[in-house]
């Protein structure tokens, strides 16, 4: 369990409490705008995209090969980039916030 | 009977480099292969345009319709405007409700398909099924699916609506379209398509036209081709099915695994927009290139035992519904249904006999392709289990 805050585009800030599994999967739980996780969490779709906020970078850890190829193809990504649906919550994680920033 | 229904159609294609020459119905093509290339190149409108009239898809569609399909014949900046008029209408799926409703459709039909002897799959529960589905999409009353069901399989090359003399679909289309005039704005496809504006200006009647001949066009033997696969499939290897049944948690995967496999649009024509090699072919200025997501997605060095059905295939970065700003606007749609076909396989103990099926086959000078059923009859067993 974490608490978990996301930043909408709009500018929301929405807190999950008890957050676990995927962190695309808690945003859809939580419809977070911004975050469809169409492919449900395969790595094919790149629309659960966030920015993590600076000092979570070390915690979050870095993309995976498939994840970062992905995001090299889009304009609006750099070095905070992730696809949600690739980072599990644990409880490190406790008071993690990211940017939800579509693609 | 083969043990499955999908296959690499371009292995030894891929063997060659990232592209190569075809021959398509006499057309001189340049065709990528490679996951990688297709993918850069789907995102390259500078280099391959989409801004081309019946010449996206493969084969292009001069003699089929009249008008420029949109939004995908269009290039970006101009297509992000285009696609936004219907957006809503494609993220619908993602809603609650609409999950709801294609879930009590699907259930329908195959409590409907499992009483009886066999059932041709095809046409007589994926083409009611999607005729059905898209009236939600298009938030139109369901009793408009009768008429889409009698199209047949494809909108443009099934049966009677296949001439360029019968403009069914585009007279069809038409009739909407002059009903959604004639009325107040309703919040269906039509209407909205009917009163939408681009920058202060009203949409032609080609325009419109154009929307909604793509939204049927493209959602049609795509979505009847997955649907198909899946009873395909399972009855090949029932222990398949089995698996999902006891783990639930593979129907995501499993979904997607069969979307790679099947990748039911073999390849999308682009225009290159001046002579250039590309990844080793000479290619002329106007020349078509293919993008060949079928190849794409059986990249074996990016897909492990691409060849083989793994319902557990995590990450699956499959690109059978395109890449880039094209990317299926249906694809919400057709995911929803699938996960909810299989799902209900599952949970309603349907188990599949395969009785006898006739391919489809893609035959084209430098390459051969199954693309499908013409026609797939099986039998549907709801099987009770002990508690």
């Amino acid at each position: 369990m974490a608490r978990l805050t996301f930043i909408t585009e709009s500018g929301d800030n929405v807190v999950a409490d008890d957050a676990f599994g995927t962190l695309m999967e808690v945003a859809r739980d939580h419809e977070v705008e911004g975050i469809d996780g169409a492919c449900g969490g395969v790595c094919s779709c790149a629309t659960c995209h966030v920015k993590v906020h600076p000092d979570w970078l070390a915690k979050v850890g870095p993309a995976t090969e498939v994840e970062q190829e992905l995001l090299d193809l889009e304009d609006e990504t750099d070095n905070r980039s992730r696809l949600s649906c690739q980072i599990e919550v644990t409880e490190e994680l406790d008071g993690l916030v990211v940017e939800v920033v579509t693609l | 009977m083969d043990k499955c229904p999908f296959h690499d159609a371009f292995a030894e294609h891929r063997k060659q480099g990232d592209a190569i020459p075809i021959t398509f119905d006499d057309e001189e093509i340049t065709m990528i292969l490679g996951f990688k290339a297709v993918r850069s190149a789907a995102r390259d409108f500078g280099s391959f345009s989409s801004d081309a009239p019946f010449r996206v898809p493969i084969p292009s569609e001069e003699d089929v319709r009249t008008v420029r399909q949109l939004p995908i014949e269009l290039d970006p900046p101009k297509h992000k405007t285009y696609r936004a008029l219907v957006e809503p209408f494609f993220r619908r799926p993602l809603a609650p409700e609409y999950a709801e409703k294609v879930s009590d459709l699907i259930e329908e039909l195959l409590l409907d398909a499992s009483g009886k002897e066999n059932i041709e799959i095809v046409r007589d529960f994926a083409l009611p099924l999607q005729s059905r589905a898209l009236t939600y999409l298009f938030n139109v009353d369901e009793s408009e699916a009768e008429i889409w069901t009698g199209w047949g399989i494809h909108v443009f090359r099934d049966g009677k609506a296949d001439a360029k003399d019968d403009f069914s679909l585009e007279d069809y289309i038409n009739r909407k379209f002059d009903e959604a005039e004639a009325s107040p704005e309703q919040p269906d496809f039509f209407s909205t398509l009917a009163y939408a504006e681009i920058e202060g200006e009203r949409l032609t009647r080609d325009e419109m036209v154009g929307f909604a001949n793509l939204a049927f066009a493209g959602g049609r033997d795509t979505i009847i081709q997955s649907v198909s696969s899946v009873f395909a499939l399972f009855g090949m290897q029932p222990e398949l099915l089995n698996k999902i049944r006891s783990d639930s948690s593979l129907i995501n995967t499993a979904t997607e695994e069969f979307f790679r496999m099947v990748t039911p649009l073999t390849h999308i024509g682009r225009v290159n927009t001046e002579n250039r090699e590309v990844h080793g072919v000479e290619t002329k200025q106007d020349q078509r290139i293919s993008l060949c997501w079928a190849s794409a997605n059986y990249d074996e060095t990016v897909f492990k035992d691409a060849d083989t059905f793994c319902p557990d295939r995590k990450p699956n970065p499959h690109i059978a519904f395109g890449n880039g700003a094209h990317t299926c606007a249906g694809a919400h749609h057709a995911r929803l249904i699938m996960r909810t076909l299989l799902r209900l396989i599952a949970d309603l103990n349907i188990d599949i006999k395969l009785i006898d099926l006739t391919e489809n086959i893609e035959k084209q000078n430098d390459y051969e392709r199954r693309t499908g059923f013409e026609s797939l009859i099986v039998k549907l067993n709801r099987t009770t289990t002990s508690s």
